[in-house]
């Protein structure tokens, strides 16, 4: 990597994105070492694993199963940072299920960055009926840069969690679903970590009846800038979206949402909703939120709100004159508060670890030095 | 138990409490009457330490009652707090000057148990074993009940060196106060308050006071919304937790009916944020009939 094109700040898709660190990572060397204890999930059934080191498929530490590693290259020149993944990623992960088949048990990918860029490109083809639940969990300080390619089949059905723990770094997160008759996509994210990080998803309801939502946490503090951008588009009718993000925001750290939602003029009996909603936890952390619909069709139902906000006072008080401390308090109140975007994870055991990375994003928060407390 | 020195309190910048003195024993139950704005609620607040609620002049101080003796048989009679029982209460013609240890010593209660209530948070004072029943209980969305006391009574137990409770345990705990209060087990399980009517609420206060198991209990206004029966049980229901010789109530209410179930030992007037009138039981019978007018004027 010598040059990197950026996009700009001026385009609007990217005004609230920071890119800023990327060209260093990009210059930057891995360190390589890859942490003894690694996130995995532990579920009744464990199904197939994955190990990525600085975006190359790491053997020793996965179980493959019948999860394909290749190079994944035929990817549409839609979003620079996307169409870089696609250019320098070596060997992505490959889920391929025929007609009715099923993942055996939670296909768990563990991607750990060192340093430097690691970039990825993924694709997940399910055809008719087929049905997978994948947990995509990111941690290390580098710069992971990932595209992943998702076709869903007629009815068939797909679970995205996107667990973004990383220590720093930054995080760039591309999907481009396309969902068939029937098929139900869902994809939910979860950052906590990074300095900076980006999760899009531009999807398709390409197929009648279809469903897909895109949505979830983003948790910041210090000075992190998260972001949640979502194109959903439906083309046919009789589909159904939802777009739940919860953002929460403390210190000088900044969440920002981006959401769309297109109804082409055939997508007759559309039923959309998007709730975009933020909670500041210091006036000095700052929250977008930018809902936008553009419907073309006249028979939809078409909801979205965004709502930015501070935990309830009295609340607070109530909680407080029972004997929980301040601290508990306020994470039992922003655990509720991210429960909306949280709780649709239908994987019990997934859904458990995601409550888990929001109580450690509680309790290292006793960590950070008591001028956070004492700031006016 | 609790005394409370000539205490003056502002909200916004406006004087509400203007100089409140008066002492509350182990085994004692206070009641506090008043026209409407007379200061009782913030009087309530205040001891809970409800921010936004600012102490202008005065003391409160808590004394903790000392731990059961050897826990042999004690009856009734070894549970009292140490020294010679109480029957004097201070009101508001003999004030105390805020900051003066004198009227301590006259109550003699002054053995350097005595806590600054007012240096604490809300949370430090729930600790120490005060509770507050609220006039309006707060809806939490996306907390349970059990999850939220759960947390508040080990946290409690944490500040105390106690040991935490167990899930079961605790579960257990609930479920035997719950159906003492006749409030459904399942609503334990559900968000705070959410979608709870005016009469489950105060209830569920009573539930939660059940479950900490406080040593002084504020009550404001629990009666206030609950029909007949559901006042008899709430009744009971502060009589059967909080009637004992090293506990203590401040019960805050508008009406005679409670004071019916739940006998207080004091009944004080509070009224233009001072109290202006205290006696026994039959001050709230004379009140009942005769209304504030005479002695809020």
């Amino acid at each position: 990597m010598s040059l990197l094109e950026l996009p700009s700040n001026r385009a609007e898709e990217w005004r609230w994105s920071d890119l800023s660190a990327l060209p260093a990572y990009a210059e930057a060397a891995p360190t390589g070492v890859v942490p003894a204890d690694l996130p995995w999930i532990d579920c009744e059934i464990s199904g197939p694993r994955l190990l990525f080191v600085d975006g190359e498929f790491d053997a020793a530490g996965s179980d493959p199963r019948g999860v394909k590693v290749s190079p994944v290259r035929d990817r549409p020149g839609t979003q620079p940072l996307a169409d870089l993944a696609g250019a320098e990623a070596r060997a992505g992960y490959v889920i391929a299920l025929g007609a009715n088949g099923a993942a055996s048990g939670l296909v768990q990918i563990v991607h750990v960055s060192t340093g430097g860029a690691a970039h990825l490109s993924n694709r997940i083809m399910l055809q008719a009926n087929a049905q997978a639940s994948v947990v995509e969990t990111h941690v290390g300080t580098g710069w992971s840069n990932l595209t992943t390619a998702v076709e869903l089949g007629d009815s068939a059905r797909l679970m995205r969690v996107i667990r973004v723990l990383k220590d720093g770094g930054a995080h760039t997160d591309f999907a481009m679903a396309s969902v068939g008759a029937g098929a139900s996509y869902a994809g939910v994210a979860l950052v906590t970590g990074a300095d900076s990080a980006r999760i899009e998803h531009d999807i398709l309801i390409s197929g009648a009846g279809a469903y897909a939502e895109a949505g979830g946490a983003l948790l910041a503090r210090g000075t992190q800038k998260l972001e949640g951008v979502t194109v959903l588009r439906h083309a046919t009718p009789l589909g159904t979206s939802r777009q739940p993000w919860r953002s929460v925001a403390d210190d000088r750290a900044t969440c920002s949402v981006m959401a769309q939602v297109k109804v082409d003029r055939h997508a007759q009996k559309t039923d959309a909703e998007q709730s975009l909603k933020g909670l500041l936890l210091d006036r000095g952390a700052q929250i977008n939120a930018k809902p936008e619909l553009e419907i073309f069709a006249d028979d939809v139902k078409c909801a979205h709100g965004a709502t930015v906000g501070e935990l309830d006072r009295n609340a607070l008080f109530y909680l407080e004159s029972r004997g929980v401390t301040p601290e508990e308090a306020k994470a039992l109140l922003t655990r509720a508060f991210v429960a909306d975007a949280l709780d649709r994870i239908g994987e019990e055991a997934v859904r458990s670890a995601c409550y888990a990375d929001v109580d450690a994003w509680f309790s290292t928060s006793s960590l950070v030095p008591s001028e956070v407390e004492g700031r006016p | 138990m609790l005394k409370i020195d000539n205490l003056h309190a502002s909200v916004d910048g406006k004087p509400i409490l203007k100089g409140i003195s008066l002492a509350i024993n182990a085994g004692e139950i206070h009641a506090i009457m008043g026209p409407n704005g007379s200061g009782k609620s913030t009087l309530s607040y205040v001891l809970a330490g409800r921010p936004g609620y600012e102490v202008t002049g005065g003391s409160v101080t808590f004394f903790p009652p000392l731990p059961l003796a050897g826990g042999a048989g004690g009856g009734p009679e070894t549970a009292s707090e140490a020294g010679p029982p109480l029957t004097q209460f201070q009101v508001n013609d003999a004030p105390h000057r805020s900051g003066q240890a004198g009227g301590l010593t006259d109550l003699k209660l002054a053995s350097g148990r005595g806590i600054d209530l007012l240096a604490l948070e809300p949370h430090e004072r729930a600790a120490l074993g005060i509770f507050l029943g609220f006039q309006y209980p707060v809806e939490i969305p996306g907390v349970s009940n059990v999850q939220f006391l759960r947390t508040a009574l080990n946290a409690q137990r944490r500040a105390r060196g106690e040991d935490e409770l167990s899930a079961g345990d605790f579960l257990r705990l609930a479920r035997q106060q719950a159906d003492a209060l006749g409030l459904d087990m399942e609503m334990m399980k559900r968000a705070v308050n959410v979608g709870f009517s005016g009469g489950e609420k105060k209830r569920n206060e009573m539930v939660q006071m059940g479950i900490i198991d406080p040593t002084l209990a504020i009550l404001d206004e629990t009666d206030s919304g609950l029909d007949i029966d559901a006042l008899r049980v709430v009744g009971e229901g502060i009589n059967r937790i909080m009637r004992k010789p090293d506990k203590a109530v401040l019960l805050i209410t508008h009406y005679q009916r409670l004071l019916d179930l739940v006998r207080p030992d004091f009944v004080h007037v509070l009224a233009g944020g001072r109290i202006v009138r205290s006696g026994g039981p039959e001050l709230a019978l004379e009140l009942e009939r005769e209304g504030y007018g005479e002695l809020a004027a």
